[in-house]
């Protein structure tokens, strides 16, 4: 029979599918440990990978190291109480982004969308804005009025944009997407109206709107992290329906998948992961767009592997995109925005020009 | 395998326009069915409520008894797959990924697709002939090779109902046959039950057995084509004229729409021109003819002969003889009295014989009385003389008494009207 040899030509085509799909895998996760491992080293204060791994090891329980000169605290400081939580903090921020953006690609089926895409980062800002200028001093669980009221700018504009998308019973996502377009336009003007106002704290509000990850505490990242988990989670748990959803609504509900409800719970699970991160560290830009596209790219649209490769990339280029943005004119630093804009834009075109033989969502072949 | 399908009172109106107005049927186990109507019949909206995209406003739809909208999606899913007209492929997914999307409803949420699935996907591939293209992406392929893939998934789904929504609208007319063949042999080796919104009725006849024609949202008639497609159901559902007949290889019924130009009436300025009946080949004439509003007679002919048809259906005087008889003096004499009133006859390139000489012999007397004789194709008589050489003899004659010669029809009716001919000046 011939199909036993197409069959077992077809395992092999498989098996390297299955070991370029590791490899890519094992790639990122190097990736990632590299530039956490260099992000920790680099700063505007020099202190050195020996004192970087003592100290580190000294927070190790029952474990003492022995050392002849004494490290300065400061030292200890630097790297306990801020590189490290922002290293972390970024690298759930970047993972959260990349991972939304890949679903509300794959949920709207338009390669252009963005975390930002339904209108989460306008409500946001003008949560953010409204706090700064309302000068609230209020603070729930250890968080300030800003991002308290970022992230639930947030939360409400996509309930709004979701009610009003709503026909009946379903929610078409062309209609989803043209309502997030219009809230968001009236939001971004309701946000310029503020800033317009906004007098002294004008610098504040823009620096909120470049996005930024300075500050950062172990706080805001254990707060940072169960939504990120849980949001991560609540997607990934339904990537072989994105899958199908990729087809088209109706085509994935003859596959036998619940389109509204499958919609209602990625909707859910990528906007908490868009809120939570415009919350703590601001509009940043395309992290979201560009990952999942590279990441198609280079092993295919199956968000099974999308989802997790977007994560770790994601997590991986915001931490670097931070270092640098923390080094390139230390001791001041940019807004990290700024930095993944100018990095973000030029390689979306790129991968744009790579993939001009391609469709939209093109990868693999 | 198969199920049954019961529609009942099916309602449903886009804003306040109904476009299921109390549709009703049974598809019974099994049953390969073409879902026929016009455009806006409800042909499409009918296979959306059926494939649970659209809630119907009233009415039920049941398989196998059981109320659809009970059946959670996997449920449904096991149970029916759907073809749709296209696929958009702005993705890219590998033919094989595509295909096993067909196990969808077989997965289970943390299970990875095993050896059975893999096997199923293989063999859904094999049938439909995309196997060669496993590895390719979908977004690469050709229209046709894209419904194939589409196809395969839908196999792959081991469905007991196939629904199609008008699955060759895009196809070049191999693919169209091989699509549909592909669901007959599926309703023929699995007893899959398969329900087609066809736009092409004469396509639709080659490969289903049943038939429903929707009209206005309602099932105007339902069963075997010759209960179906009738030129009363065709006039009332498309509202248009179309002759109904048989395909001369396959003995299908066949439709054609008689268009515009030909529904006008004869102009009764123009002359009136007699043309001798009898097979396929006076109908290119008669056809040519009556475009150009001449005002027509034909005959001899049997009934069942296609210019008796033709004919018929635009009421055109005909005389009508039994078949394979001689001709009885009472056709003589209407053939004659036609000829008469005729301006000029036509000889259209038919065969002839021993039967149809008479008639020959006909013509031949009244060229005597002066009347244009025009006479197709002299040259090829020779090779449809089944006389032994009378007819050929009898045609050249009438040529020597300045009947007009001519090679092909096109020029017929501009010198029919200018009452010309070559010889006959």
């Amino acid at each position: 029979m011939t199909s036993d040899k197409s069959n077992y030509k077809n395992t092999e085509i498989k098996r390297g599918r299955g070991l370029k799909k590791t490899l890519f895998m094992a790639a990122l996760l190097l990736f990632l440990a590299m530039v956490i491992i260099v992000a920790t080293i680099l700063g505007a204060v020099q202190i050195g990978w020996r004192n970087i791994l003592s100290i580190l090891a000294d927070t190790l329980p029952f474990y003492s190291s022995p050392r002849a000169v004494e490290i300065a605290p400061v030292y200890q400081d630097i790297l306990l109480k801020i590189r490290l939580p922002r290293v972390l903090l970024a690298a759930a921020v970047g993972s959260s982004l990349a991972v939304s953006g890949a679903v509300f690609q794959g949920l709207f089926r338009n390669p252009m969308a963005d975390p930002y895409v339904i209108g989460i980062s306008s409500g946001a800002a003008l949560g953010a804005v409204f706090a700064m200028l309302g000068g609230f001093s209020l603070t729930v669980g250890g968080f300030g009025a800003v991002p308290l009221f970022a992230f639930f700018g947030g939360i409400a504009t996509i309930t709004i944009v979701y009610a009003m998308a709503r026909v009946g019973r379903a929610v078409p996502v062309m209609t989803l997407l043209l309502a997030g377009i219009a809230v968001s336009a009236f939001l971004s003007a309701l946000v310029s109206l503020l800033t317009y106002f906004a007098g002294e704290q004008l610098h504040q509000v823009v620096f909120w709107m470049m996005g930024g990850l300075g500050g950062a505490t172990w706080h805001q990242v254990k707060v940072m992290i169960p939504y990120a988990l849980a949001g991560y989670i609540c997607v990934s748990i339904f990537s072989r329906e994105l899958n199908a959803m990729l087809m088209g609504e109706e085509t994935a509900s003859h596959l036998g998948v619940d389109t509204e409800k499958v919609k209602k719970i990625l909707l859910v699970g990528a906007s908490l992961l868009v809120a939570a991160a415009v919350s703590t560290s601001g509009i940043i830009g395309f992290i979201g767009l560009v990952v999942p596209h590279f990441v198609r790219l280079v092993a295919g649209p199956d968000h099974r592997f999308l989802i997790p490769a977007s994560a770790l990339l994601g997590g991986a280029l915001l931490i670097a995109t931070d270092t640098l943005a923390r080094v390139i004119i230390a001791p001041t630093e940019l807004p990290v925005g700024i930095i993944t804009a100018l990095i973000g834009a030029p390689m979306f075109i790129y991968l744009l020009k790579r993939r001009k033989k391609l469709r939209y969502f093109g990868g693999g072949g | 395998m198969g199920l049954n399908i019961d529609v009942d009172g099916l309602k449903l109106a886009y804003d306040t326009v109904p476009v299921l107005d109390g549709t009703e049927f049974r598809v019974e186990r099994g049953d390969l069915v073409a879902l026929l109507g016009a455009n806006g019949a409800g042909k499409s909206t009918l296979l959306r409520c059926i494939s649970r995209i659209l809630q119907p406003a009233a009415g039920s739809i049941l398989l196998d008894g059981r109320e659809l909208r009970h059946f959670n999606s996997r449920e449904a899913a096991r149970l029916m797959a759907v073809v749709p007209q296209e696929t958009a492929a702005d993705f890219d997914f590998t033919v094989e990924d595509i295909v096993m999307m067909g196990r969808f409803p077989y997965l289970k949420r943390f299970r990875k697709e095993e050896g059975k699935d893999y096997d199923t996907v293989r063999r859904a591939m094999e049938m439909t002939g995309v196997a060669h293209l496993a590895e390719r992406s979908l977004a690469a392929l050709s229209g046709g090779e894209k419904q194939r893939v589409i196809m395969a998934r839908a196999v792959a789904q081991q469905p007991e109902v196939l629904l199609l929504d008008e699955p060759t609208a895009n196809l070049d007319i191999g693919y169209q046959s091989m699509l549909l063949e592909l669901a007959a042999r599926l309703n023929r080796e699995q007893e899959v039950t398969v329900i087609a919104a066809i736009h092409d009725i004469n396509l639709a006849v080659h490969h289903f057995n049943r038939f429903i024609l929707l009209s206005g949202g309602r099932v105007m008639a339902a069963g075997r084509a010759e209960e179906v497609i009738t030129s009363e159901n065709i006039q009332k559902s498309y509202g248009v004229k179309a002759s109904i007949y048989r395909h001369p290889l396959h003995g299908v019924l066949q439709v054609s729409v008689v268009s515009k130009k030909e529904n006008t009436c004869f102009d009764q300025k123009k002359p009136e021109v007699h043309v001798i009946g009898g097979g396929e080949e006076a109908l290119p004439v008669l056809e040519l003819l009556s475009q150009k509003g001449y005002r027509l007679t034909v005959g001899p002919v049997s009934a069942q002969d296609s210019s008796c048809r033709f004919a018929h259906f635009h009421s055109l005087p005909v005389i009508i003889v039994p078949p394979f008889t001689s001709m009885k003096d009472e056709h003589r004499q209407e053939h004659l009295s036609l000829m008469h009133r005729a301006a000029a006859i036509v000889v259209p390139p038919i065969p002839f014989g021993e039967g149809n000489l008479p008639i020959l012999e006909q013509v031949a007397a009244v060229l005597a009385e002066d009347k244009k004789i025009y006479i197709i194709d002299l040259q090829g008589v020779a090779e449809r003389d089944y006389s032994g050489g009378k007819a050929l003899k009898l045609l050249q004659e009438m040529v020597d008494r300045r009947a007009v010669v001519m090679e092909t029809i096109e020029s017929l009716p501009e010198i029919i009207g200018s009452g010309g001919g070559g010889t006959s000046e």
